[in-house]
């Protein structure tokens, strides 16, 4: 049988491999009222906000700044104005907190 | 322990020995235990949305829905970037995706065979290979099939008429056949009518084949003749490309296809006859078969080609417990990678909520982009986000509508490149 600290490195070591990819389940965010909003950024952010882009662990005041003053910019010059345009100041605080709990 | 503490722990472990017990290290792994969701979910196509779909089910419902995801391929082959095939700047090798990940990661069972019939009363699917699987929730992601063109011709050039709209062989014949054009060459591209998968895709088509006649074999023409009354997506974008940028393109609407004669190289249409060297003829499109020949009514939207759903769960308006995701279903959304990730996120909410006997999430919201190379080193982009309407049932655009850039620039260009990379990660690992 495999010791027990054999067997953590082994998982660790998968682990490790498929960190970059990989989601994780996340006892903080699951069934988060802001999830179903914030999976319309993963696919430009990555799944739970860990990709290019990265917004995982963000504050949540640092996100809803950034959201806010991008969803008041309408000369829509960037691709995020019209994203952050298309949240309420609610779904928006929503969406920050998820990603601050990533 | 959330990702951050993971990675913290890993260091730690490394560094001073492992001391936190070994059940918290094994939960950190991407399907989160039971979540009093339970029940048995077959996906049936491994694309943009069926895969996305998979994974979702898994990651937002936990270990108590199980999962088999049924595709005839072991490869996909990306269609977005497919463009960038046929000029050489990428290679289909480089768009291929397998389902190592949805299986190790998020314990999706995967079978190599399709789809062939539906049984909504005993609640099963047969397949290919002469197995059955049982559901409790099936969701339909199949993507398209295309109407058969009026072709005539020997065989051998009957051959050499293709779509390459489906990522595959067919994009490798027309990377040759573009590679093999001289300065003197025309490459025809035929439009169908909309709707059809992925409203800028032709036009990209257009500007990257025009691009590359002018930047390596110095000349050469694109003709596009388009079935539709004007550009469907991105008309100030493509309208200066095809004017100002790409001046070798010649821009036709109303061009409705009747016939293509393959030995003269030439394409009839409803405002002439065209001749080309290249003919690169995109068919009308309808769902995938087992939609559409199923027996069962599912494409039961106004043109009997596409499936009605529900846009709260996307299940199907004709059969219970029958979703239809991505460009198979018939909505207001477009019909495009990036929003058949965004639907399927929806159904597999809805899905979940289901197996708790909660209802579906009343505000769903998808969003769609598609960034468009316009030469080897500039891109444009059309994004737009939805909401859902319930008077009328629908998605609809929400806040500033449908955008396109403002311009065609070198960083829309890197942009797109960390999108892919996002969104395919987002949809296959
Ligand atoms: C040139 C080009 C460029 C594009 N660019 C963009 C872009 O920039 N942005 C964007 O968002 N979209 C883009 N698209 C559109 C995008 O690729 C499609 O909309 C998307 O692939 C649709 O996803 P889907 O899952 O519905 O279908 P698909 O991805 O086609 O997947 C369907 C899968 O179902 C399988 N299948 C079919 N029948 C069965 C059966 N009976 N049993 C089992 N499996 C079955 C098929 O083998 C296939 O793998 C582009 C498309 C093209 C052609
Ligand atoms: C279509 C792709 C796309 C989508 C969808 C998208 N973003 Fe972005 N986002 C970008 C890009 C590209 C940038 C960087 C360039 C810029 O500012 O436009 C960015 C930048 C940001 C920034 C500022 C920079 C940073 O990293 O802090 C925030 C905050 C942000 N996005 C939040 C969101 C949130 C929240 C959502 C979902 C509601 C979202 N984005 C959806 C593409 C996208």
């Amino acid at each position: 049988m495999m010791k027990i600290p054999d067997m953590v490195a082994k998982v660790l070591l998968t682990a490790v491999v498929a960190l970059p990819a990989v989601a994780f389940a996340n006892p903080a965010t699951l069934n988060h009222p802001g999830r179903t909003l914030a999976a319309n950024c993963f696919q430009c952010h990555g799944t739970d906000g860990y990709g290019m882009e990265s917004l995982a662990g963000e504050s949540a005041a640092e996100i809803v700044e950034e959201m806010l003053e991008m969803k008041w910019d309408t000369a829509n010059k960037d691709i995020m104005n019209v994203h952050a345009q298309a949240y309420t100041d609610e779904e928006v605080a929503l969406i920050a907190d998820y990603f601050s709990k990533q | 322990m959330n990702r951050r503490d993971f990675l913290r722990y890993l260091s730690m472990g490394a560094a001073a020995g492992l001391t936190l017990p070994l059940e918290q290290v094994l939960a950190a792994a991407a399907v989160p235990g039971n979540t009093g969701a339970n029940g048995r979910v077959v996906v049936v196509g491994g694309g943009m949305a069926g895969a996305a779909v998979a994974k979702y089910l898994r990651l937002w419902g936990g270990t108590g829905v199980k999962v088999t995801l049924v595709e005839p391929n072991a490869i996909y082959y990306s269609n977005i970037f497919s463009n960038k095939v046929l000029t050489g700047d990428t290679t289909l090798a480089k768009l291929a995706y397998n389902y190592t990940a949805l299986k190790k990661n998020y314990g999706i069972e995967v079978k190599t065979t399709s789809v062939t019939a539906i049984d909504p009363t005993s609640k099963q699917v047969k397949l290919a290979d002469g197995g059955t699987l049982p559901y409790e929730h099936l969701v339909l992601a199949p993507g398209i099939t295309f109407d058969a063109l009026s072709v005539s011709g020997t065989i051998g050039n009957k051959a050499k008429i293709v779509h390459a709209w489906q990522a595959g062989p067919q994009t490798v014949s027309l990377q040759a056949q573009v590679k093999a054009m001289t300065n003197k060459d025309t490459f025809i591209l035929t439009i169908p009518p909309k709707p059809y998968r992925c409203p800028p895709g032709p036009y990209e088509r257009a500007c990257v084949v025009a691009d590359y006649l002018t930047r390596v074999k110095k000349g050469g023409k694109v003709i596009v003749l388009d079935a539709n009354n004007g550009i469907l997506a991105e008309p100030n974008n493509f309208g200066k490309a095809f004017t100002s940028i790409h001046k070798n393109i010649t821009y036709v609407p109303n061009a409705i296809l009747n016939s293509i004669d393959a030995d003269t190289g030439t394409v009839n249409t409803a405002v002439g006859s065209f001749k080309g060297k290249v003919i690169n003829a995109i068919p009308a499109q309808r769902a995938a078969s087992i939609i559409t020949q199923s027996g069962l009514g599912l494409a039961n939207d106004t043109t009997g080609k596409w499936a009605g759903v529900d846009l709260l769960s996307y299940e199907s308006t004709a059969v219970a417990k029958i979703h239809v995701i991505g460009d198979s279903h018939a909505s207001g959304q477009p019909k495009a990678g990036h929003i058949a990730n965004a639907e399927a996120k929806v159904c597999a909410d809805a899905i979940v909520r289901a197996m708790r006997g909660e209802s579906p999430n009343p505000n769903p919201r998808t969003n769609s982009a598609c960034y468009t190379p316009i030469t080897k080193t500039t891109a444009s982009w059309l994004s737009v986000a939805f909401k859902y309407d319930p008077a009328l049932k629908t998605m609809v655009p929400a806040g500033a509508g449908v955008v396109e850039s403002a311009t065609i620039n070198k960083d829309n260009y890197e942009e797109m490149n960390k999108w892919f990379s996002n969104l395919m990660s987002d949809t296959f690992a």
